[in-house]
């Protein structure tokens, strides 16, 4: 094989992904959000920034939109610090350590749907965490998922939940890759456990830190299976995300031009994170593999 | 025993995270403690369906993602021309490109290609990952390349370079990736949801996610076939723990 051909037709099946999985359907989806594109009447008229303005006057958009800063608001902070205190933790010679790990991971190894089924249980009336709380607080009646004031916060708390052990597990590759040297140095220093976090952990695990707070930040942005698992959007909204908004409108309502639009709305609020991401990819491949990018 | 306070604390914590899996046993092995919900689910058509859809969509998108990863890591590890380069670029972009983005477009277009519920939908898409790409390309990139050179002088192919000495030597990741792939695929909800309609083509994630829609939910039931969902990769991440929690940080990669 001569050596160009090679280095063509190895990665061709990436290229052919990349072209008809990704790049065509982003601009075609780009088209669209400027278009109305009704898939039952199949008529596709240009409508220029219409979907666009529709949008933001939209009030369940608008609720959407809300929903999903507040899940990732609520969510982002606490997972990474539990998650960075837990590694912490585990990255000390505590017994039954390789026990703990597997616990905090098993959230995170099983289906987003199983896990959501099983807190869809352990919310309604008739479930256990329910009743638990049930003794010593006042409680929406029908279940925490059945009140607009509980069953967003109930999803999030068991996204943090699921979530958290993974995020562990890459806490603490960045744990074991501080040079024990600074440590040994910090020591002579005579620096006490708190300054040597600040002084020595926390500068060597930043990057790792950066990645996860982007990777989580993105994958929170588009919360969308325990949504649907659980309560459908509602009830009245109240756990409407946009993904599950772009979901309703475009294959419920089949508007996909008005989708589309919602889509690339909730894509250019995010793209900064996008972009940091990507930077952090290229840095963090290199820590986590030892290769150069 | 070093650090008590620190071990109750995570004994205490661990309680917590487990409580709702012993929680979804106790109530597939309820009222009495016997298997019947599970043989009942067991013997509903609808569910060993989903299971065998699973294993196969599953079975096939992993022997998929490693192939293709490896010949594709193996280019772009070997040949950095600038078209190679920027393909590695691309790879990097998709992963940070969020994917609802495509969620309306590759839907009109698995329609258009006449794969709507049907097993390519649930496949093709997922056949090449780009994680795959980039954790074998890295690690190809960290081989001593004098072996494939001395092969090449004794007049192997390419693709005898690639299978039997690359192939051994990328056994770390490509098991990290075997894992990945298997973890990822098992648990996908969304695409799977949103290319099938039939119940014949639904996989165990949209079969249980269905199942609660039709009649007042009944637990039990539904409980037993979610741990008969979840035992497949339980199973393999107790036997396989160490190398799981290296494959799926790609820590693996480093050593």
């Amino acid at each position: 094989m001569a050596k160009t051909k090679a280095g063509f037709l190895l990665p061709l099946p990436w290229t052919l992904t990349l072209l008809v999985i990704w790049i065509f359907p982003l601009a075609w989806s780009l088209f669209l959000a400027f278009a109305d594109y009704n898939l039952l009447s199949g008529e596709v008229n240009w409508v220029g920034l219409g979907n666009f303005k529709k949008l933001l006057s939209d009030q369940n958009f608008v609720t959407a939109l809300k929903n999903t800063f507040i899940f990732v608001v609520g969510t982002l902070p606490f997972t990474t610090v539990f998650a960075l205190l837990l590694a912490l933790a585990l990255n000390r010679p505590v017994w039954g350590k390789s026990f703990f790990k597997a616990a905090f991971f098993i959230p995170t190894i099983t289906s987003l749907v199983v896990v959501a089924l099983i807190f869809t249980q352990l919310y309604s009336e008739g479930g256990w965490l329910y009743r638990f709380f049930g003794k010593f607080f006042l409680l929406p009646t029908g279940g925490f998922l059945l009140s607009e004031k509980t069953a967003l916060p109930s999803i999030m708390i068991m996204d943090i939940w699921a979530a958290i052990g993974y995020y562990i597990l890459l806490f603490l590759v960045a744990l074991q890759n501080v040079p024990q040297e600074l440590y040994e140095a910090a020591k002579v220093e005579g620096a006490n456990a708190w300054q040597t976090f600040w002084a020595v952990t926390f500068p060597s695990i930043k990057p790792m830190l950066f990645f996860i707070v982007t990777l989580n930040t993105i994958k929170s942005f588009q919360v969308f299976t325990e949504i649907f698992v659980m309560t459908k959007g509602g009830p009245l909204s109240s756990t409407t995300t946009a993904v599950y908004f772009i979901y309703e409108e475009g294959l419920h309502r089949f508007k996909m031009g008005y989708a589309s639009a919602a889509a690339y709305l909730l894509f250019a609020i995010i793209a900064v994170f996008s972009y940091l991401l990507f930077k952090s990819f290229k840095s963090e491949t290199e820590t986590l593999t030892g290769a150069k990018v | 025993m070093r650090h008590p306070i620190l071990f109750t604390l995570l004994a205490i914590l661990a309680i917590i995270f487990l409580f709702p899996f012993f929680w979804m046993f106790y109530v597939a092995l309820s009222p009495d403690w016997t298997l019947d919900n599970f043989k009942d689910v067991l013997s509903q058509k609808l569910f060993t369906r989903a299971f065998f859809n699973s294993v196969f969509v599953t079975g096939v998108i992993t022997l998929g993602n490693l192939f293709f990863a490896l010949l594709a890591g193996y280019g772009l590890a070997r040949y950095p021309s600038v078209s190679n380069r920027l393909l590695f670029v691309s790879i990097l972009a998709v992963l940070a490109v969020p994917t609802h983005v495509v969620i309306i477009p590759l839907f009109l277009l698995i329609r258009n290609l006449g794969w709507y519920d049907t097993y390519w939908a649930l496949i093709i898409p997922f056949l090449v990952s780009p994680l795959g790409i980039l954790l074998l390309r890295q690690y190809i990139l960290s081989l001593p390349i004098e072996l494939e050179e001395a092969a090449k002088l004794d007049g192997a192919s390419e693709l005898k370079i690639i299978f039997s000495i690359v192939a051994p030597l990328a056994k770390p990741a490509l098991a990290a990736l075997a894992i990945q792939s298997f973890w990822i695929n098992w648990n996908n909800f969304l695409f799977p949801f949103l290319f099938t309609s039939s119940e014949n083509l639904r996989v165990l994630p949209v079969a249980l996610a269905m199942y609660q829609g039709y009649q007042a939910i009944d637990w039990p039931h539904l409980f037993a076939a979610s741990a008969v969902a979840t035992i497949p990769m339980l199973l393999v991440f107790v036997v396989l723990q160490k190398q799981i929690i290296a494959g799926l940080t790609a820590g693996a990669l480093k050593q």
